[in-house]
């Protein structure tokens, strides 16, 4: 809870967080603004802010060089399977370190969290081989794999802080009842974390959608999700404003009107959970 | 009764046990086998991607044994080009410090680093106070400004590429509003292109920071604001030497966030400038990747990225040592 405050103080905070929040935001209209333009508009100077003939040829353009559907679907595949599976994996460690930690559990936690300070690149080439190797390169099932790992650290770290609220004593009390170990998660803890486990479904899904390294390294044009279909317009080419901007707004609208929809969740996810 | 306790206790910990092997067993293989892999192939004139497939026993010049032979286990082929084994002990380090370029791509690097770590945290500190003071539509700011966090750097790279261009960026807005001689073209200019990327870097990693730092700044009781007002402690001093002790376990959080994202500004570069003008905006994962995947040039980009992974652990060694080492908690 904050400091209570005068009326007035509290309008001129309000102008100046929505100033800056303005600012924030510009960027993200002005991409969307811009891919309603045409090319020429787009480059225009004095730049045109609203008054602009609106269009759609862009989305067009884009849509015709490139199946933006399959893009999006692969995006959807991988984000949805990895951040899944990283729940299956991750819930049951999680349950051991919140509820039977050993003199160890804080060591391996900060051990898991350090693997994300660590450069990706660093195990780019040996990941590379293996999926030369098992003939994962360009595949969903890779890098479904890939990135589940990559977020697994952090999976598994929000979902402790989450358990960690929830008293032992019931799970004991469960145990007591003759509760197995798969009853005690999948009854009892899990149904009462599932605010917790929402917020860490929807911050991993976004991290595995926007993650760049990977997808664009193991896919070619098989399993290729948005980010690899938004980089293929950066290119030489990256004149065309316009249509690079709807490329990019076609590339960002899913995550935002996800990300509009699910606020509680999200801010939830990204603030409560990972302060404790 | 105490001869009861004891397998039950086992046991439980036994479970623990099995519920936390799929993570430590697949963070294992991944990071520490890739890792390990990367540090010794350093040391090795490896330069071309594989081209030539072998089988174990060719290889290595050793029969498989019977007992494996009979699953096939290691009937597979292991890539031969990266396998030259032709160690060349610290050639490939001396290489890469002579390197213009690997010189530039740490200086980058360093500055990225040193500058996103305080202006986040200054940043992001001082929105969230001012958030803290309860603003009208409180959830919406929120949303907006953790808006740019839900982009890719990708996107996020091709948007400031856009804004920061001279031509049709903010310099011309500026100019069109008469200021004829305002100059602002960060991602052209040699000297200033890394702060270029660190205004997009900023832009889109502040909110989290903020939402993380707020959710602290509201985790602390009210009694203590009250408190030092009673006691007549001016607000400035309340933050410094209170509020902020106390949000201790927030900031390691931020850290850590932070960290992770000054590691992955590869993709902003890529997506922003690709290293240019000139070499003037690389950065050390770049150099890794052109070396690898460009060059081919394995041992090189091995030394490279084996320094990465060292100055890595040299930041977080002694300062796990501090936070979790000195004193056992919990």
């Amino acid at each position: 809870m904050a400091r209570a405050v005068t009326t007035n103080r509290k309008i001129l905070n309000t102008a100046i967080a929505w100033g800056v929040g303005l600012v924030i935001f510009f960027p993200i209209l002005w991409t969307i603004l811009t891919s309603f333009k045409t090319e020429a508009q787009a480059i225009s100077d004095p730049p045109v802010f609203l008054f602009f003939d609106w269009t759609l040829e862009n989305y067009a353009v884009v849509q015709e060089r490139s199946d933006y559907m399959r893009f999006l679907w692969n995006s959807v595949i991988l984000a949805g399977v990895s951040t899944v599976l990283g729940l299956i994996i991750a819930v049951p460690a999680a349950w051991s370190m919140a509820f039977v930690p050993s003199k160890r559990t804080k060591d391996i936690l900060l051990w898991m969290l350090s693997t994300k300070m660590l450069p990706a690149v660093g195990v780019l080439y040996p990941i590379y081989l293996l999926f030369i190797q098992l003939g994962l390169l360009d595949s969903r099932l890779g890098l479904i794999i890939v990135l589940m790992l990559i977020n697994l650290p952090i999976i598994v770290w929000m979902l402790y802080t989450y358990f960690k609220e929830i008293p032992g004593e019931i799970l004991e009390a469960s145990r007591m009842d003759g509760a197995g170990l798969k009853d005690e998660i999948l009854y009892v803890l899990t149904p009462m974390a599932v605010p917790g486990i929402a917020s860490t479904l929807l911050l991993n899904f976004i991290l595995a959608w926007n993650e760049a390294f990977w997808t664009l390294n193991l896919t070619a044009a098989k399993a290729a999700p948005l980010t690899a279909f938004i980089a293929s317009y950066s290119s030489p080419e990256g004149l065309f404003f316009a249509k690079l901007s709807a490329a990019s707004t076609m590339a960002i609208a899913p995550i935002l009107i996800l990300g509009w929809f699910s606020q509680k969740q999200l801010v939830r996810g990204l603030t409560f959970g990972a302060v404790k | 009764m105490a001869a009861n306790a004891r397998p039950i206790r086992l046991l439980r910990n036994l479970n623990a046990k099995i519920a936390a092997v799929p993570m430590i067993l697949t963070a294992l293989v991944v990071f520490v086998g890739g890792s390990m892999w990367t540090v010794i192939y350093s040391f090795t004139g490896s330069k071309l991607l594989p081209k030539k497939l072998l089988k174990w026993d060719e290889l290595f010049a050793i029969p498989v044994p019977e007992w494996i032979a009979k699953d096939g286990a290691l009937n597979f082929d292991i890539p031969v080009g990266i396998v030259s084994r032709s160690f060349v002990g610290l050639d490939q380090y001396e290489r890469l410090w002579a390197s213009n370029r690997w010189i530039i791509s740490i200086e980058n690097l360093a500055i990225y680093g040193a500058c996103s770590l305080v202006l986040s945290f200054v940043i992001g500190f001082v929105l969230a106070a001012l958030l803290d003071q309860k603003i009208r539509f409180e959830n919406t700011f929120r949303t907006i400004i953790l808006y740019p966090f839900a982009l890719s750097f990708i996107v996020t790279g091709l948007v400031w590429q856009w804004i920061l261009n001279p031509e049709f960026g903010i310099q011309s807005i500026v100019r069109g509003m008469g200021f004829v001689g305002f100059t602002f073209d960060p991602l052209y200019n040699q000297d200033i292109v890394i702060y270029g990327i660190l205004i997009a870097g900023l832009w889109q990693g502040t909110g989290l920071i903020m939402c993380l730092m707020l959710a602290g700044l509201r985790g602390i009781d009210e009694d203590i604001w009250k408190a030092a007002r009673v006691d007549g402690i001016p607000m400035w001093k309340t933050y410094l030497f209170i509020v902020i002790p106390m949000m201790r376990p927030v900031f390691i959080t931020t850290l850590v966030i932070i960290a992770s994202g000054i590691v992955r500004v590869y993709d902003l570069v890529v997506a922003q400038t690709s290293g240019g003008p000139g070499i003037s905006s690389e950065v050390p994962a770049k150099y890794v990747y052109d070396y690898m995947f460009q060059n081919q040039n394995l041992g090189q980009g091995f030394a490279a990225s084996t320094m990465m992974l060292l100055a890595v652990a040299v930041v977080i060694i002694p300062w796990a040592y501090l936070e979790f080492g000195g004193r056992k908690r919990g």
